[in-house]
């Protein structure tokens, strides 16, 4: 089930390079992996978080950058896994597995593309856009949404995200926010208004992606999610992690659970089955 | 740590189980590592392939029937351990004739194939597909029958209670499995384990594979309810280890029936504390859904000069 061209995943060693928060919310890691990682946008990695013998599972990335040995990452401290990871301090070691999962798909040719990344997934979205640069013939519009002006990594997101939040304080002098949802903001832009094709890859919370979806359809574009998942194994094996999809091969209304890890993180919309969002019952 | 004078077996040396002669004594756990990795493609510093060194991969359960699985969230993770409710989500005992045993041959990768079912004569019926079907495949080494899955409401849960019923699935499998290895998956959520044991073995078992998961249960506190849907689940992971340590002695002294031994062996000096109470082989569960290369880091360092 994964596409040919998808590289062989790699378990290695990275040392903790620096550890740093690069926003009220969102905290910026970076490893020296022991041997040189390439990804494709959209792909994900388990970090195991070493140094914690309590936590039995690894944990699900999206990568945000890699560099030769380098690879960097952002998260959010939500549980036990995020908590141990932002006690990591520079030289500690954690395990790497990856890349893993299906990337996003390229556009095609003359195909404009709209990014939409809420919070903590900016990762894979920021990802895709620095292999697509000024050059790459690509009319891309990035949009970010942040719950506040504190909350949004502007030194990461350079001049090239128009970024929203859901509350206009702590917005720093010389930058500019708009108040309210992204898909919102997106929604508001005069220049998406042409009818020309486009292709929107959105990565965030629930709401966010099932907003930056309807936004898709409304306007007839081909629309692919990153979904969130709790994982056990991250390499298919567990099935911890699956997600209901449409399933047209055995009928209209049928169901069948995909793993997020090993089909996704990546789906297009169209086939998830959001009135089932919690497997079949 | 080195490797202790007592040690002196070469677990990459192929062992004799009933039947069969497996290539080596360090296998993976069903559950834990699908049915292989047919697709993937893994790489680490120093492995072939994840299969390196591997005795056997025993199969994600297959039951009769195509099973969905349970809802989401199916896992839970506690302290030194974690609580699956995967609902043994499979393909079918079709599709996995048909597809995923022929690819695991065409592969080379040893294969034990679990087997769950809801009658024990339906035990009997796939084992005589599988004689039938997989008769010339030569990397198929034998069945382990599933008595004990704690997470399937209508099924093995109470079949690995009662040693009658473990011996009705046994002899059911045995009398259509005359040249395959035999194991029967014993539950530790039981008074007697080494009564199951000596039922399996009478009933035509070769060996034992002890221990399944212990049924566990963790409470979201925000909500004061079960983290999963069905409330309990089956608890494994490096908190079980000295429980199926337990067991596996149990089994071992009061039975004398051939075990190989599983339950939270995440490095090969776990694995030696089973080999040290006699198991035969063991097998390798949750720590290999964090690290596809676990078995076969433990099938090196278990080699006498290969530790790493």
């Amino acid at each position: 089930m994964v596409d040919p061209e998808i590289r062989p995943a790699v378990h290695c060693d990275g040392v903790v390079v620096s550890n740093e928060p690069v926003s009220s919310g969102l905290i910026r890691i970076d490893l020296e992996m022991d041997q040189p990682i390439s990804f494709q946008p959209g792909q994900f990695a388990m970090l195991n978080l070493a140094g914690s013998a309590s936590l039995v599972f690894s944990r699900p990335f999206s990568i945000f950058e890699a560099d030769g040995r380098r690879m960097s990452f952002l998260y959010r401290v939500v549980g036990s896994g995020t908590r141990s990871m932002d006690a990591l301090t520079a030289g500690d070691t954690m395990t790497f597995l990856g890349p893993l999962g299906r990337p996003f798909p390229e556009p095609e040719a003359g195909q404009s593309v709209v990014l939409i990344a809420g919070g903590v997934g900016l990762p894979p979205l920021a990802a895709w856009l620095a292999h697509h640069n000024e050059n790459s013939g690509v009319e891309i519009n990035a949009f970010f949404g942040a719950r506040d002006g504190a909350d949004v990594p502007w030194g990461l997101l350079k001049d090239r995200w128009d970024v929203s939040v859901d509350s206009p304080r702590d917005i720093p002098e010389g930058r500019l926010a708009w108040e309210g949802r992204v898909t919102d903001l997106a929604a508001s832009r005069e220049d998406l208004r042409e009818g020309r094709d486009r292709m929107v890859l959105a990565c965030g919370p629930t709401p966010l992606l099932k907003a930056a979806a309807r936004f898709a359809e409304e306007r007839g574009w081909d629309c692919w999610l990153s979904l969130e998942e709790h994982m056990g194994c991250g390499y298919g094996v567990c099935k911890g992690c699956v997600v209901p999809v449409h399933d047209p091969d055995n009928g209209p209304d049928a169901l069948r659970n995909a793993t997020c890890c090993e089909e996704g993180p990546v789906f297009n919309a169209a086939v998830l089955a959001w009135e089932r969002p919690r497997g079949p019952q | 740590m080195s490797l202790p004078a007592w040690w002196t077996i070469d677990p990459n040396q192929p062992f004799t189980l009933g039947p069969r002669q497996f290539p080596g004594r360090i296998w993976t756990a069903s559950g834990c590592f699908a049915y292989g990795l047919t697709g993937h493609d893994m790489k680490s510093a120093g492995f072939a392939s994840p299969y390196q060194g591997i005795g056997a991969v025993v199969t994600k359960t297959v039951t009769p029937e195509p099973r969905p699985g349970n809802p989401m969230p199916r896992l839970a993770e506690t302290g030194h351990g974690a609580i699956n409710s995967i609902g043994l989500e499979n393909v079918g005992f079709e599709a996995f004739l048909a597809e995923t045993l022929p690819a695991l041959e065409e592969l080379g990768v040893p294969t034990v194939v679990s087997l769950a079912a809801t009658r024990p004569d339906e035990f009997g019926d796939m084992a005589g597909m599988l004689h039938e079907k997989a008769a010339g495949f030569i990397h198929w080494h034998g069945v382990e029958v599933n008595l004990s899955c704690p997470n399937v409401a209508e099924g093995g849960h109470d079949f690995g209670r009662d040693p009658a019923t473990v011996a009705a699935c046994v002899s059911a499998a045995r009398r259509n499995l005359p040249d395959r290895a035999l194991l029967a998956k014993l539950t530790p959520n039981v008074a007697d384990i080494a009564e199951l044991a000596t039922a399996a073995s009478e009933a035509g078992a070769d060996a034992v594979s002890a221990i399944n998961t212990v049924i566990g249960l963790e409470v979201d506190l925000e909500t004061g309810r079960p983290v999963l849907p069905r409330r309990f689940g089956g608890y494994s992971g490096p908190a079980i280890r000295p429980i199926a340590l337990a067991k596996v002695d149990e089994i071992v002294t009061r039975s004398g029936v051939p075990v190989v031994a599983v339950g939270g062996i995440e490095n090969y000096r776990d694995a030696l504390k089973f080999f040290a109470l006699g198991a035969v082989a063991v097998q390798v569960g949750t720590a290999q859904m964090r690290d596809p290369f676990a078995a076969a880091r433990i099938a090196r360092d278990l080699t006498p000069g290969q530790q790493g």
